[in-house]
């Protein structure tokens, strides 16, 4: 396997890597940038969206990226979403609504709700359902986190 | 992980030099094959990444013939009011397809590239006559979908040759299409049985033209020429559709799997036939029928 | 919330959960320690097989490869498990499931490890193989372990079940399927390991028994207990599962073997494979009744498949025995339960312990007796019920608790007629259903179930608590947090939980078996009072004054004057000599001498029991047999709540594992000879597959000794929810299922036979 270089634009900060070209993007996040939330549930098969990153505006399973197709595309993770210290009121919401218990769903699903909610501020149940529906979560049985979603969007509302 | 070497095109010309090159196999989305390749079954040593080759991204509108660039991405259809119109089945298809996040980056070429039996957008795309335009280095040759889709994961791709878009006319109205995915869970699910169908009516309000494609019931996506035939100029409603869902068993052969028996998908694919003909029905201005 | 409590009953926000929005939790693999290596299982591809020969040579000469572990490495006992030691570390001669570890290959990087894996030359011959308990009992199956294919059996009776047929004038005999399912936490099992220059380990682990892994490892490593400590990250999510050593017992060895640091983390697939399951069952019942409803007796037998090894098998059947007559007083029971080893990847604990195989049984056929009798379901339960007074047919009496039940029955009632107004959609049938179910709490008598918990004061004056067993997701340590602030009257925010590090916390048990707030609630309320006594008589000394002379108040030591010293002042100086002012108390779950009856089988019987109720809508597309569960109401008793949001996500998690019982889940064998091993065939509902409210009705009746009258719930609320689903079916379909998952094609094939 001949290595290959890759920047990727990681939460606004350009970061070149030289990495095997098997690479997924979970792993170049992980083991090549040291970003660990971003998670493996599924054994890179895109069944559980726990790895799910924002590609170019759009919520991906990075477990089904090549490291090298993200070369110079924005990718947006976790650890960026709390801007200024400032958590993300999706990230409030999770918090105080109680959606999140062993946490390892939740970085995934934070980010597809973001990709929700950047798209469709108001969305109804379903839609929220539905832009979860890639995310598998044991604890909750979703029903948290499908009001967190909802708070999160009128916290929004208020804002703007 | 298999062991690969990677290359990304970021044009035409340069993937047709890196597979002439390499011999290597285009991937776009990726969906179908990082998870081939998680399991060492990707059938390539070399991947040429095709994903960012934007002349290979398009939705166009000729006269009455929509033509889709290869990578357009599932959520590109949804995003576009042009298919929403002139191809519900095909919405409805790409609605299906796993959950948000393969439909940010699986894309129509990728679908029918992968060739699964239960590839969601294939049964609507045959409904739809569509054909695939095939180019490579030596020039471009357009076939029927149909006769693209050879086996399981098989396709008549030659080496060097890549699918570059997907067209197909919009039928005359009235007219409607429909799409229907039988599956054993709601969220990210993969088909049992799935089913498109279009329907043309004539100015008499018979079936001008009827076309039924199944999924997840045969090697391939198939249309089925005995349920058409059935349809062809009858009277669209309860009686028709039933005769053409049971003509429709002759054209498929289920097999059984970890998801459904094959007597199930044989007794599904018949009432999925009935009711995406009525949904086809419906939208082009009938009233659905029983 | 109780009226006197400040803190206790109120939805306190998790400590953890700002870590886990962030992504700075840091699971196992989400540390990476300097030098560490890599480690990958090669893995049995046979069902059952003998191992002729292992070379290794090729794998050692890969660049990268540092050294490859096989069973005549292990310098320890060979074999290990928590109940019987019947598995081993790594193949010993044979293997008996599909992804059994045969070898560890260690390298410095996944390729390098990767490569190795490949071609570590494993020669098998192979055996046949047996998959069906009731199959492996048979004369002539094959032998999966020497001494035959029965673990364990049971047979309990209560009362003279013979005489209690011949009282019957309906008897009913029908055979009932449970399915194989994966605890399917989302974190995969992973375990770091470090050799240190002493000779020591330390094992990082994502595990629910960080102490009894450490007495496995050192077990294995041939190590005393204090060579090895064992130490827990944040967790993502165990249920049942996580209670196994065999992955940390794995990275031991790897690390042992190099000298060094090494991390093993299973895929999903490896996690399917050989990590614990909970049992598929066949349930063969006969439930006898008088005409007018009164159930008279049960016989059960019952073939559990443990799999290839035992793992926790033994006491799951054991529980699933004590389980089989429900909720319900049946003067004349007998049940028979054998545990069988087959060639299936190993069944052990998952939540519930086999409380969901039988209830689904039992819960299924009182619906079938209620049509039989032209009965209302909910009638003849109410009928039927246990009452306070009680005893069960292991003779284990039941108190007050069982005072919720009518309570329960009344919301059941309310719910059904509700969700039974609600029309059904064009082109589909509605139905609605319920289940009743009982739970018990603890290990059971004659169990070692012990917790010992410390609180401390930091020289800030804050409590750091050091909790004994580690919070696996559902909120332990915040329930902890919470008693601990409302023994101590200081804020939740003063109060912070740590980590099990095994060289540091006291044992405070393994977290399982629905009673951790319960144990480790009591033992941080004995812990607090210990600790105030210890702090006063701590400022008592410094201000020479008498002890006496001296109350405690939130957070302060109250003088005689009525003036007040914050607990800091002598916390901090306490600390500064070397004397920090802690105090640690150990809660053993009671089991009263006087009525615990003594004829039963070890950890048999239990004496602590929660109640439940559940109701479900569904909706059925008849022709092609898809079923949705549209709503559902879940009623459980917990006693007290701690922290109302925590328990609501348990019972609305549970309900959600409980749906996928019902619908979806089965790590079955396919034609290829391989297992469902991956979320592309094994099924977890998404949120498209759960009513997007799932609804939580909280009872509240306190148990006496339970801290502020607290009860388990961890459970239960997923053990009435696939028979409530399977009565909602046939209550919308007239189609009774007997085995689960339910299937589209059983719908359709019994609602439209031609």
């Amino acid at each position: 396997m001949k290595p290959i270089t890759v920047t990727l634009i990681v939460n606004e900060q350009p970061r070149t890597i030289t990495t095997e070209p098997n690479r997924t993007l979970l792993y170049a996040l992980r083991d090549d940038l040291g970003l660990y939330g971003a998670k493996d549930a599924c054994g890179g098969e895109g069944e559980c969206g726990a790895c799910t990153v924002i590609l170019d505006g759009e919520p991906v399973n990075s477990c089904l990226v090549l490291a090298g197709q993200a070369d110079g595309c924005h990718v947006e993770t976790i650890e960026g979403l709390a801007a200024g210290g400032q958590l993300h009121p999706l990230q409030r919401a999770f918090v105080e609504t109680g959606a999140v218990q062993c946490g390892f769903c939740t970085p995934g699903a934070i980010l597809a709700a973001k990709a929700l909610l950047d798209r469709l501020p108001d969305p109804t149940d379903d839609q929220i359902r539905e832009a979860l529906s890639g995310n598998l979560c044991r604890c909750t049985g979703y029903t948290k986190m499908i009001a967190a979603v909802r708070r999160a969007a009128e916290d929004m509302s208020h804002v703007r | 992980m298999q062991e690969i070497d990677f290359y990304r095109a970021d044009s035409l010309d340069d993937l047709y030099r890196l597979l002439a090159e390499t011999g290597g196999r285009v991937i776009a989305g990726g969906t179908d094959a990082l998870v081939q390749m998680q399991r060492d079954a990707f059938p390539a040593a070399v991947v040429i990444d095709a994903s960012r080759i934007a002349d290979l991204r398009y939705i166009r509108e000729d006269g009455d013939r929509i033509e889709i660039g290869a990578l357009t991405t599932y959520a590109d259809l949804l995003a576009s009011s042009l298919v929403r119109r002139a191809a519900p089945s095909l919405i409805a298809a790409a609605e299906t397809v796993g959950a948000p996040q393969t439909r940010a980056r699986g894309t129509l070429g990728g679908n029918i590239a992968n060739a699964s039996p239960a590839g969601d957008t294939l049964p609507p795309l045959l409904a739809l006559d569509a054909s695939v335009t095939l180019s490579s280095a030596r020039g471009v040759r357009i076939l029927p979908l149909g006769e693209v889709l050879r086996g399981p994961r098989q396709t008549c791709l030659e080496p060097g040759e890549i699918i570059a878009s997907i067209a197909f006319r919009r039928l005359p109205q009235p007219s409607g299409s429909a799409f229907i995915k039988l599956s054993n869970r709601r969220g990210m699910s993969i088909a049992v049985v799935s089913v498109a169908a279009a329907l043309a009516l004539d100015a008499a309000g018979r079936i001008a033209e009827g076309r039924v494609a199944l999924g997840a019931v045969a090697p391939t996506a198939v249309r089925s020429p005995a349920a058409e035939s059935v349809l062809a100029g009858e009277v669209p409603g309860a009686e028709t559709f039933r005769r053409a869902a049971r003509a429709a068993l002759d054209d498929i052969a289920p097999i059984g799997d970890v998801r459904a028996t094959a007597a199930y998908r044989r007794e599904a694919a018949a009432r999925l036939v009935v009711r995406a003909l009525n949904g086809a029905w419906e939208h082009a201005g009938g009233r659905a029928g029983a | 919330m109780s009226a006197d409590t400040f803190t206790v009953g109120k939805t306190e926000i998790r400590k953890d959960a700002w870590d886990k929005v962030t992504g700075a939790a840091a699971y196992v693999d989400d540390v990476a320690l300097p030098g560490m290596a890599v480690g990958m299982v090669v893995r049995s591809p046979h069902h059952h097989a003998r191992i002729m020969q292992i070379d290794a040579r090729a794998a050692r000469d890969v660049p990268g490869v540092l050294a490859v572990v096989t069973a005549a490495d292990v310098p320890g006992s060979k074999t290990f498990g928590p109940l019987a030691q019947d598995r081993p570390a790594l193949a010993v001669d044979e293997v008996r499931h599909l992804g059994e570890p045969v070898a560890i290959v260690v390298a410095e990087s996944k390729t390098a490890a990767r490569r190795g894996v490949k071609v570590v030359a494993v020669e098998y011959e192979p055996l046949p193989a047996v998959f069906d308990p009731t199959a492996a009992l048979e004369p002539g199956a094959p032998q999966v372990h020497p001494g035959g294919n029965v673990v364990t059996r049971y047979d309990v009776a209560g009362g003279d079940v013979e005489a209690g047929f011949a009282e019957a004038d309906v008897v009913l005999e029908h055979v009932f399927e449970v399915p194989r399912i994966a605890p399917g936490y989302m974190e995969p099992e992973a375990s770091t390991a470090e050799w240190n220059a002493d000779g020591t380990l330390t094992v990082w682990v994502s595990s629910q028994k960080p102490f009894e892994d450490r007495h496995q490892i050192a077990s294995v490593l041939g190590l005393p207990q204090d060579a090895v400590r064992v130490r827990s990250a944040v967790i993502g999510g165990a249920f049942g599962g996580k209670e196994d050593s065999g992955l940390a017992i794995l990275a031991a060895l790897a690390a042992w073997a190099v000298k060094g640091t090494v991390r093993l983390v299973n895929n999903r697939h490896e996690s399917f494979l050989a990590h614990p399951k909970r049992h598929p069952a066949r349930l063969f019942y006969k439930l006898g009744a008088k005409r007018d409803g009164t159930l008279v007796a049960l016989q059960a037998t019952v073939h559990m498949d443990t799999g290839a090894y035992s793992s926790y098998g033994p006491a799951v059947g054991g529980l699933l025995t004590e389980m089989v007559p429900g909720a319900y007083r049946i003067p004349h029971v007998r049940v028979e339960t054998l545990v069988v080893y087959t060639n299936s990847p190993f069944s052990g604990a998952m939540r519930g312990f086999g409380s969901p195989q039988a209830h689904f049984a039992t819960e299924s056929l009182i619906d079938m007796l209620a049509g039989e009798l032209g009965m209302d379901p909910l009638e003849l339960r109410r009928k039927n019920v246990l009452r306070p007074g009680d005893r069960f047919f292991t003779g284990a009496p039941l108190d007050q608790t069982a005072s919720s039940l009518p309570v329960i029955l009344e919301h059941v009632a309310a719910a059904r007629a509700r969700l039974a107004a609600i029309p059904a959609p064009a082109g589909r049938v509605a139905g609605v259903g319920f289940a009743l179910a009982v739970q018990s709490m603890g290990l059971g008598y004659r169990v070692p179930d012990d917790s010992t918990n410390r609180l401390e004061w930091a020289p800030d004056g804050t409590i750091r608590v050091y909790v004994g067993a580690p919070d696996l997701g559902q909120g332990l340590a915040t329930a902890a947090e919470q008693i601990a602030a409302e023994a101590l009257g200081i804020p939740y925010g003063d109060v912070r939980a740590l980590a099990v590090d095994t060289a540091l916390s006291p044992n405070g048990g393994v977290t399982c078996a629905s009673c951790m707030t319960y144990v480790v609630g009591n033992s941080v309320m004995m812990a607090a009072r210990q600790l105030i006594e210890t702090l006063l008589a701590y400022a008592a000394d410094k201000l020479s004054v008498p002890r006496a002379a001296l109350a405690y108040r939130r957070g302060t030591v109250v003088l005689p004057s009525g003036e007040t010293i914050p607990v800091a002042e002598f916390a901090s100086r306490a600390a500064d000599e070397d004397v920090p002012l802690r105090a640690e108390a150990t809660f053993s779950f009671p089991y009263p001498e006087a009525t615990t009856p003594k004829h039963l089988p070890v950890g048999m019987p239990h004496g602590m029991f929660v109640f439940g109720g559940q109701v479900a809508r569904v909706e059925v597309d008849r022709d092609l047999g898809t079923v949705e569960v549209t709503d559902l109401v879940a009623i459980h008793d917990v006693g007290q709540a701690i922290n109302r949001a925590g328990v609501e996500g348990q019972i609305e998690g549970g309900v959600a594992t409980g749906i996928g019982y019902a619908l979806y889940e089965s790590v079955r064998l396919k034609d290829n000879g391989q297992w469902v091993d991956g979320f592309t065939e094994y099924l977890l509902p998404t949120a498209e597959d759960v009513p997007a409210r799932i609804e939580s009705v909280i009872v509240e009746v306190p148990e006496a000794s339970g801290p502020h009258g607290v009860k388990g719930v961890g459970e239960i609320t997923l053990v009435p929810t696939a028979p409530a689903i399977t009565n909602a079916v046939c209550d919308a379909t007239g189609v009774r299922v007997t085995a689960i998952p339910i299937t589209s094609e059983a719908i359709a094939r019994a609602a439209d036979p031609a």
